[in-house]
């Protein structure tokens, strides 16, 4: 199946080749990584992926562009709408729809919950991975009400086929904006817990800090984005550098570190969390309680030309390169995943560490099979 | 793309959010576990006082009349293992739920309280599988030695005045080789899976052991020199006006760190650590091999707070009020002292269990090293200066 060999080196007996995964408590989903183990130091890790391949791109290709939206939900399932904005956003580019500005912040509010959505996710999963099990249950408590709300409005929970082309699928449920105001004063009673159970842990600084450091130049030369990348130092952030949405109308920080270890992917990953919290509650006071949330979008769209758009998704840029041919139906959709160009990093972080690290740093790269498979 | 209102019932998840403590009946909880605590007890009572006593009536108090009443109490401290087994597989899982804000157990018996019988049953009916790859004799042969090594814990462990299986005047040196023998099943278990996994479980076992059996044995020794014993019962007879959680500070922190670490448990439990080693050691186990790891690891969360209680918390002492000691009355009360306060230490363990992360395992053999030795030895020089000056 692939051609770097993890069999076992002729005349190395120190060395043991062990399979981590595709089931594996810790590789959040079905990551394979063939790691070759002296005593407990790392000194060989290939990752293996596919286990979760559906052929998704060809899939999207024998679809209208309507029918494309629902499938890209089921790239990055935790984070529900923030994969359906690059094809909408590309579309509509092509198309030239003009967007009400209501539907761009409804759509921007939406993007921020899913991100919150998606920290909690990581946060307690990263946490059962240094083998703390309650910050898991009490992160999925806090998810749960984002997800209730998107419920209310979209009609599913995580997969919601909400954004469409020109804006949003229906209007936001009556008690929207109060559901989400209420969500935010929980948030700000429930993040100096988090706090206080994961960054300000003594344990958690012994696991994370200095371990598995991405130096600025390799995490630029590996392509990575997102808060792994911020968290090297690096401010590159669509949100910022290609705005889209909302987003130009809002004021909001890239928080950064300097560090590169695990604890500061863990630090960028909170201050986002607060970021986003900034965002919703600017958007909640800019937006008007009624209006319209869909621009005028023909049913029977037909699409010539190419586009390539990019958002800034929980786990970095999630890009889509859109070619229409004439036809109601995309003739190339190339999808750009974040965690599937973060992943590369494994071999760099990977060897040379303990096996602990190893799954610390995993977790720190919060990758979701779903988007790296697709 | 018509709209589709959905129907306002459809959203009951909204309003679920958040917990209700009273669903779980905390007052049905409250008695089942003192009914648990209670059964407990009067095992306790049965063993030490109950059998001895009905012996004597029958005459049997010499030569095989005695062997058989020895074995008729091991036999019940082995229904007491089970029994406290499987009270504190269903106290943590409550505690686990308490703290994590859901209900745990709730189904089976009142309040969830016979839960952990028919985890049991399950695990008798499971099939006991060998892997072919596995040393058949060996993998056999480990769930023995560490349940059996865990289990002669119980020899030692003074319930009340006298109350004791063997009051042994080497009790501390019989502790460490008996605790010690345990992590030969772990390893031997580990190795002989003939799996990889295992087999770094196992070596982590050995790893952590050879780092945190070093200073418990200082620290017995600290608690020795104090006690001027190496007997359990003479060193809780030693304890009478001042628990030697006071004096003996630096070893009795040390004491509590190690125990973690014996124990395997969070932030120490690198032998099985779930997320990193799948289960480690006893990943190839199942069945009743696997249960009898489980009833070791059990056994050792009583077996140890208990220990804590011993060396640092006064055993089994507490107000008599007015009873003459070596009555039954007395036994029974100061067998309840020692209950309660080895209750405590339990639910402060699983208390860590429910809140921390985990170490690595190369973190606690630094520390173990660095720091835990050099202060377990400052403290053994501390406590035998103190014996000179004060006792």
């Amino acid at each position: 199946m692939s051609t770097i060999s993890v069999d076992p080196v002729p005349g190395r007996s120190d060395e043991m080749v062990v399979n981590m995964g595709p089931q594996h408590p810790a590789t959040h989903g079905v990551l394979r990584v063939v790691i070759g183990l002296e005593g407990e130091r790392i000194t060989r890790a290939v990752p293996h992926i596919g286990y979760l391949h559906r052929n998704h791109e060809k899939i999207e290709e024998a679809r209208t562009y309507f029918q494309v939206v629902p499938y890209t939900d089921r790239m990055d399932y935790v984070s529900g709408t923030q994969n359906e904005l690059p094809v909408v956003l590309a579309v509509e580019d092509l198309l030239g729809v003009e967007v009400p500005q209501r539907a761009k912040q409804i759509r921007t509010i939406f993007f921020e919950l899913f991100r919150i959505a998606s920290h909690l996710v990581w946060m307690g999963t990263a946490m059962l991975d240094l083998g703390a099990i309650t910050p898991f249950l009490y992160t999925f408590w806090d998810r749960e009400i984002i997800l209730g709300i998107v419920e209310r409005t979209a009609g599913a929970r995580m997969l919601p086929n909400y954004y469409t082309f020109g804006g949003v699928r229906r209007d936001v449920h009556p008690e929207f904006f109060k559901d989400v105001a209420d969500f935010l004063d929980h948030m700000q009673r429930r993040m100096p817990d988090y706090e206080h159970l994961v960054l300000e842990n003594p344990i958690v600084h012994a696991r994370t800090k200095g371990v598995g450091v991405l130096s600025k130049e390799r995490a630029i030369a590996r392509g990575v984005t997102g808060p792994v990348l911020r968290a090297s130092g690096v401010a590159y952030d669509v949100r910022k550098a290609f705005p889209y949405d909302a987003y130009p109308d809002v004021e909001f920080e890239v928080p950064t570190s300097s560090d590169g270890d695990t604890y500061a992917r863990f630090w960028v990953r909170f201050q986002e969390i607060y970021q986003a919290c900034k965002i919703i509650r600017q958007l909640l006071e800019q937006t008007p309680k009624t209006g319209p949330y869909k621009g005028k979008v023909s049913p029977r769209l037909k699409i010539s030309g190419e586009r390539y758009r990019a958002v800034e998704n929980s786990r970095g840029e999630l890009g889509v390169y859109v070619v229409g041919d004439g036809s109601d139906r995309p003739y190339r959709i190339k999808h750009r995943g974040a965690a599937f160009t973060n992943l590369q990093v494994i071999p760099d972080l990977f060897i040379g560490a303990k096996f602990s690290d190893a799954i610390a740093i995993l977790s720190s790269l919060d990758p979701v099979f779903g988007e790296i498979d697709r | 793309m018509s709209y589709i209102p959905i129907p306002e019932d459809r959203h009951f998840r909204i309003k679920r959010i958040g917990y209700d403590p009273g669903r779980s009946r905390p007052w049905l909880e409250r008695l089942v576990y003192s009914l648990y605590v209670f059964a407990f007890w009067g095992f306790v009572i049965a063993t030490y006082a109950g059998v001895p006593a009905l012996f004597d009536a029958l005459g049997w108090t010499a030569g095989w009349g005695y062997v058989v009443m020895r074995a008729t109490q091991v036999v019940l401290l082995f229904l007491l293992s089970a029994v406290i087994a499987l009270m504190l597989i269903l106290a943590l899982r409550k505690y686990l739920g308490k703290v994590q804000e859901r209900y745990g157990p709730m189904h089976y018996g009142p309040a969830g309280g016979i839960q952990t019988v028919f985890d049991a049953l399950k695990l008798l009916g499971k099939e006991d599988f060998v892997p072919a790859a596995a040393d058949w004799l060996t993998f056999r042969l480990a769930p023995a030695v560490t349940f059996v090594s865990s289990f002669a814990i119980f020899a030692v462990v003074p319930f009340a005045s006298g109350w004791t299986l063997a009051d042994t005047n080497v009790g501390l040196i019989y502790l460490i080789a008996v605790s010690t023998l345990s992590t030969y099943g772990v390893l031997l278990g580990g190795v002989s899976s003939g799996n990889k996994w295992a087999l770094v479980g196992a070596l982590r076992a050995g790893a952590q052991m050879v780092s945190y059996e070093i200073p418990l044995a200082l620290v017995f020794l600290s608690v020795a020199v104090w006690g001027g014993s190496l007997s359990l019962g003479r060193i809780v007879d030693s304890q009478m006006g001042l628990w030697n959680v006071v004096p003996l500070f630096i070893p009795f922190v040390l004491y509590v760190i190690s125990s973690l670490a014996e124990l395997k448990h969070i932030p120490f439990d690198f032998p099985e650590a779930e997320s990193e080693l799948i289960a480690g050691y006893n990943v190839e186990y199942s069945g009743m091999s696997f249960a009898f790891f489980f009833l070791a690891e059990f056994v050792e969360l009583f077996l140890l707070p208990a220990l804590i209680v011993v060396f640092f918390f006064g055993g089994w002492h507490g107000p008599l009020f007015g009873l003459e000691p070596g009555t039954l009355a007395a036994g029974a009360l100061q067998s309840l002292y020692f209950t309660i306060k080895t209750a405590v230490w339990v639910w402060i363990f699983l208390w860590i269990r429910a809140t921390l992360p985990r170490y690595r395992d190369d973190q606690l053999m630094e520390f173990a090293w660095k720091a835990m030795i050099p202060l377990a030895l400052f403290g053994l020089v501390l406590a035998a200066y103190m014996r000179l000056i004060w006792r």
